[in-house]
């Protein structure tokens, strides 16, 4: 226990301070040359290692002169590209739509899950074996095995795409949702707040940073299952499909690695997406401080 | 040094005059508390008796482990006591909790992160709305509040923005706010620094003398419970029990210089030497 003295000496200074002194800290230091130097070299990095990747890639084929059909260089896969837009922009627009489709239902159908599983330990014990099955066994093995139930089409494509999301939601909202802070479920409970209120404006908002990170996962997962569902369900458009055609085909070497690239993009440009959002959305929370 | 109405033991506070049994907000009676544990009973409260008057300060003091925060929590509606009746503003626990009779300050400021400060002292207010039988605190009182604290620029920042103690500036604020008749404290100074707590001792009194409540302040901390309260009941533990009780008859305001006298030092002297004799068993 502290002794009296202390406590007196620094009770002395207090009353003065009450009014507005702001925290030291908040007011922004001179920016010298080395933190703008820093800061523009952490903008620079993914730039340069991408650069430095493709370059490697350009020149190295060239250097040990590897045959066009077995791996082209990237200027060759983006002359491609832009040789047979329409075809992309096509095929992409469907891959796109049916992992769009299938993180959205996931999303919801894992949300409802998570509501479920947070309000019920019992229904939480219950269902955790079942997600964590569906998501060690490999979605390969159990594409075909869907399509043959549900049929070959867009419908089985879905279906694939939502059971490979679906399990990051539930288990990310479930812990988001348990998250919670017990102080502010005790205050919400010291004016005796309904549990749907405690739902809607505590668990919800708490759950939002676990949902950003799973969404982050889905969007490459959805990505996979709908290529994956484009290769075993008949499907006759969508990225998945070029790349099926292009397998066995050296002289469509270039709608293969046209189909990978296109694929990249979309999907580093749905995690962009992804990560703006969230830096909008959860512009209060501690890992988006800069 | 400017001397005011002395509020000692029996002596009605200077707000209401009328006396005795309408004065009382919180009755404790015989209240005992055994939680199970790991198969065990441990008895955290044994036979507490306990009656507060509207207006008063009272510290609940105690080393950890006497039950203190327990007491606190019986008197909100939080726990439920295992035998004896608790009467709060003439209704039960559970019945003032449901009337938003309490404003509740944890240890923890627990403030919400996604809120700004504004948002998060009416955050109690907007929950569960319409049930209280006490005016709640208007956008204006709650925005004066708000600049007492020192947080009259900061209302547009997010918790993370702020410091610790500015976080517990906003969530004494926020039970302010509700307007409710009584304020229970759960140490909400411990994780403090001793220089910011110092600062908040006496923060938490201007805001107490604006607006008229009853505080249930829980606090490990001699000086704290002393230069606070009108009433410091002593708690032991093993099994939690109350003491002794004492009235401290300093002066209200209550101010730093204060802790320099020698009625004050006499006061800490005292409330050491109960919990020491109650604590060697």
């Amino acid at each position: 226990m502290s002794t009296s003295f202390e406590v007196t000496r620094a009770g002395t200074a207090a009353p003065a301070s009450h009014g507005a002194a702001p925290d030291p800290g908040d007011a922004a230091p001179p920016v010298s040359n080395r933190v703008r130097a820093a800061r523009i070299l952490r903008l620079a990095a993914p730039v340069i290692g991408l650069a430095v990747f493709f370059l490697v890639w350009q020149y190295g084929v060239k250097l040990f002169d590897i045959k066009k059909f077995v791996l082209p260089r990237p200027s060759d896969i983006l002359s491609s590209i832009n040789g047979d837009k329409s075809f992309y922009i096509r095929n992409a627009r469907s891959t796109i739509w049916e992992a769009f489709l299938g993180f959205s239902i996931a999303f919801l159908l894992a949300m409802v899950g998570a509501t479920l599983m947070a309000h019920s330990r019992f229904i939480e014990r219950a269902v955790t074996p079942l997600a964590l099955l569906v998501q060690v066994t490999p979605i390969v093995a159990y594409t075909p095995a869907i399509v043959a139930w549900q049929g070959f089409g867009l419908h089985s494509i879905v279906v694939v795409t939502s059971l490979v999301c679906f399990v990051p939601f539930l288990v990310n909202g479930v812990s988001g949702m348990r998250s919670v802070d017990p102080s502010l479920i005790e205050l919400a409970r010291s004016v005796d707040a309904s549990r749907r209120e405690v739902f809607v404006r505590l668990r919800l908002p708490s759950a939002l940073p676990n949902l950003f990170s799973a969404a982050r996962i889905a969007v490459g997962l959805a990505l996979i299952g709908a290529v994956l569902g484009e290769f075993y369900a008949g499907s006759t458009s969508g990225l998945g499909y070029a790349v099926r055609v292009a397998q066995n085909r050296s002289q469509l070497r270039g709608q293969l690695w046209g189909a990978i690239y296109v694929l990249g993009f979309i999907g580093a440009a749905a995690t962009l997406l992804v990560n703006g959002v969230e830096r909008y959305a959860l512009r209060w929370h501690s890992s988006q401080r800069r | 040094m400017p001397v005011s109405v002395t509020r000692a033991e029996g002596a009605a506070p200077p707000a209401a005059d009328n006396g005795g049994a309408d004065d009382l907000l919180v009755s404790v009676q015989g209240v005992s508390k055994t939680f199970r544990q790991r198969g065990r009973h441990v008895q955290a409260l044994q036979r507490v008796d306990l009656d507060i008057r509207r207006g008063e300060f009272v510290s609940l003091l105690g080393p950890s482990g006497c039950g203190k925060s327990t007491l606190l929590r019986i008197i909100g509606g939080l726990h439920e006591a295992s035998s004896g009746t608790v009467t709060v503003n003439g209704l039960s626990p559970d019945a003032a909790r449901a009337a938003k009779q309490y404003g509740l300050v944890p240890q923890a400021p627990a403030l919400l992160p996604w809120r700004t400060v504004a948002q998060n002292v009416r955050f109690l207010t907007g929950l569960h709305r319409g049930v209280a039988t006490h005016p709640v605190m208007s956008d204006a009182d709650i925005d004066a509040l708000l600049a007492t604290v020192g947080l009259a620029t900061f209302t547009g920042a997010y918790p993370h923005e702020l410091s610790g103690g500015m976080q517990q500036r906003a969530s004494l604020v926020r039970a302010f706010a509700l307007g409710a008749p009584i304020l229970l404290m759960d140490e909400p100074f411990a994780a403090l620094d001793e220089i910011t707590r110092a600062d908040m001792r006496y923060l938490l009194l201007d805001l107490w003398s604006r607006i008229n409540t009853t505080v249930v302040f829980v606090t490990h901390s001699v000086t704290e419970a002393a230069i606070l309260s009108d009433r410091v009941v002593v708690m032991a533990s093993h099994p939690g029990r109350i003491a002794t009780e004492r009235a401290i008859e300093l002066p209200r305001p209550r101010t730093p210089e204060m802790e320099d006298d020698a009625d004050f030092h006499e006061i800490v002297r005292m409330l050491r030497s109960d919990l020491r004799e109650h604590h060697s068993r």
